[in-house]
């Protein structure tokens, strides 16, 4: 295809979209609907994913001394801990390792603790157990000893998520693909809509001797600026929302010290997302366009 | 130039449209198809350009064998010859010279030869005054002269016009049918389907009769009606 066809599609296609503008905005409305829809699932799963493999890196069982617990108190729970049957090896998180653990999970949030010191942390024991099962009584157990403030098994987390994922999956997938086709039909609507106003001329270019892609050529290019404009549109709603809430979660963490959930940073989820919702923007557009015109090409 | 083979073409419907027809037209001729509506013309043009597929037989134009022609191939075979028809078909948000310059367009024409041929194509219809004008902006004669500038100025060795003059007053009519012989006169073939008789008795050109789907009267040098039938009926 030569430069000067390609220029006379683009300019064509272009032309399309502003001369159907309420369609144009109709169609590109519903590509940011299913692909915003289509980011909140992804979202969720790329997130869900990230917390089961962070939880499966931590230890057995944690557990949390009261943070005001004095030297006694936690010389108690330690003595309790090690002596018990059921536990095979204890290791103590002082203030100051706790510490540390939040400022890496803050990364550049950092100055949320600002002004802050390690007090309002607590101390905890990262246990190892002799056998899992045990695992529902010796939280009991180790919940009876005053100054523990709580205990947590994320393995039990772990399992319970991962149970979920696999159905969060398959709902998510099923609805993205039918939001997909409902895209795909709006948009071969708008665009037949220009076809039909351009019917005659479509057969025209047909009988003076155009060749199919010369004539589909522009109604794609008009599918896919929708698509990509679509995209771009879902990107700032989805990544604005999204980075809102993980601002929220992170100042969460930082304030309690302890959450099973952490949300990855958008910058380094962004561009995988922009991209999906480009690569399905440009997809749906020209599948729409390209459907929607097949009728009229057989002249 | 045109070659029909015993073609046939039956309609979906069963309608049986043209029945073994055998049609051979040289280069530079100059061929009226003539018959009442309904009696297979419109079908004939239709297989010329391939907008139709013949249920049997074989049809050359211009070197194609349309009947084997994939459906790749059919625009290459409409760049080669011109065609016109009884409702202009032009595409009214361009104007006179993009509605000519168009036609080169498709074919990927270098700017160069579109600003060189659309002028000259204009000129030889007499529209070369009204080029920046819209077709609602100009008389039925006119947007037919447009559309004949459209189908020469890509050089076709063939034009095909359809009631070329059905829309038009008999005046005006003539001055499309003498720009068709002008354009005969520089060589391309020119077949006309058309039910003019007037036009067809005088210029005494080829006729192919064609009544209920058969050639029923090929003659040199004809008139619209058979001579010995037209004294009957007309004196």
């Amino acid at each position: 295809m030569k430069i000067r066809t390609i220029r006379y599609i683009i300019k064509d296609g272009m032309e399309n979209i502003s001369k159907n503008k309420l369609m144009s905005l109709a169609a590109i409305s519903i590509v940011v609907a299913s692909l915003t829809v289509f980011g909140i699932f992804y979202m969720m799963i790329i997130n869900i994913e990230h917390n089961v493999m962070h939880l499966k890196e931590q230890p057995e069982m944690q557990v949390f001394c009261q943070a005001d617990l004095d030297d006694i108190g936690i010389k108690i729970i330690e003595n309790a801990l090690t002596n018990n049957e059921g536990i095979k090896q204890v290791t103590i998180i002082t203030k100051e390792q706790a510490f540390e653990k939040v400022k890496s999970w803050l990364g550049d949030d950092i100055n949320i603790l600002e002004g802050m010191d390690n007090s309002f942390l607590p101390i905890s024991f990262i246990i190892k157990l002799y056998s899992p099962e045990d695992s529902e009584e010796l939280i009991q157990e180790l919940k009876q000893i005053s100054g523990v403030d709580k205990v947590s098994y994320p393995q039990k987390t772990v399992e319970f998520i991962s149970k979920f994922t696999g159905w969060i999956q398959l709902v998510s997938s099923f609805l993205i693909i039918v939001l997909l086709i409902v895209a795909v039909f709006i948009i071969a609507n708008t665009i037949r809509l220009t076809v039909f106003s351009r019917r005659r001329e479509i057969s025209i270019m047909k009988y003076i001797g155009a060749t199919d892609w010369f004539i589909r050529w522009p109604f794609i290019v008009e599918g896919v600026i929708i698509g990509i404009l679509g995209a771009m549109l879902a990107f700032l709603i989805s990544g604005y929302g999204y980075n809102a809430l993980e601002v929220r979660f992170t100042r969460e963490l930082a304030m309690t010290g302890t959450s099973i959930i952490t949300l990855m940073e958008l910058r380094s989820i962004g561009t995988r997302i922009i991209s999906f919702y480009l690569a399905l923007g440009c997809v749906v557009g020209a599948v729409g366009s390209v459907t929607s015109i097949r009728k009229y090409l057989k002249v | 130039m045109v070659k029909f083979t015993n073609v046939t073409k039956r309609y979906s419907n069963g309608t049986l449209a043209l029945n073994k027809i055998n049609i051979s037209i040289a280069k530079g001729e100059f061929v009226f198809i003539v018959g009442q509506s309904g009696s297979g013309k419109t079908t004939l043009v239709k297989l010329i350009l391939k907008e139709e597929d013949s249920t049997e037989g074989e049809i050359f134009v211009n070197g194609y064998g349309v009947t084997s022609m994939s459906r790749k191939e059919v625009p290459y075979l409409r760049r080669s010859l011109g065609v016109v028809f009884q409702d202009f078909r032009l595409l009214p948000d361009k104007t006179v010279y993009e509605n000519v310059a168009f036609a080169m367009q498709i074919t990927e024409a270098l700017p160069k030869e579109i600003r060189r041929q659309v002028p000259m194509a204009l000129a030889l219809v007499g529209l070369s005054r009204k080029a920046d004008m819209y077709p609602s902006q100009l008389s039925g004669g006119e947007q037919q002269r447009v559309a004949l500038a459209r189908a020469i100025v890509n050089n076709p060795v063939l034009l095909i016009a359809d009631e070329p003059t059905g829309n038009l007053d008999p005046e005006t009519a003539w001055e499309i049918m003498k720009l068709l012989t002008e354009i005969n006169h520089r060589g391309t073939t020119v077949i006309i389907a058309t039910h003019e008789k007037s036009i067809v008795d005088a210029l005494k050109k080829r006729v192919i009769a064609i009544d209920k789907g058969t050639i029923v009267r090929d003659q040199q040098k004809g008139t619209y009606e058979n001579e010995d039938k037209n004294y009957k009926i007309y004196n």
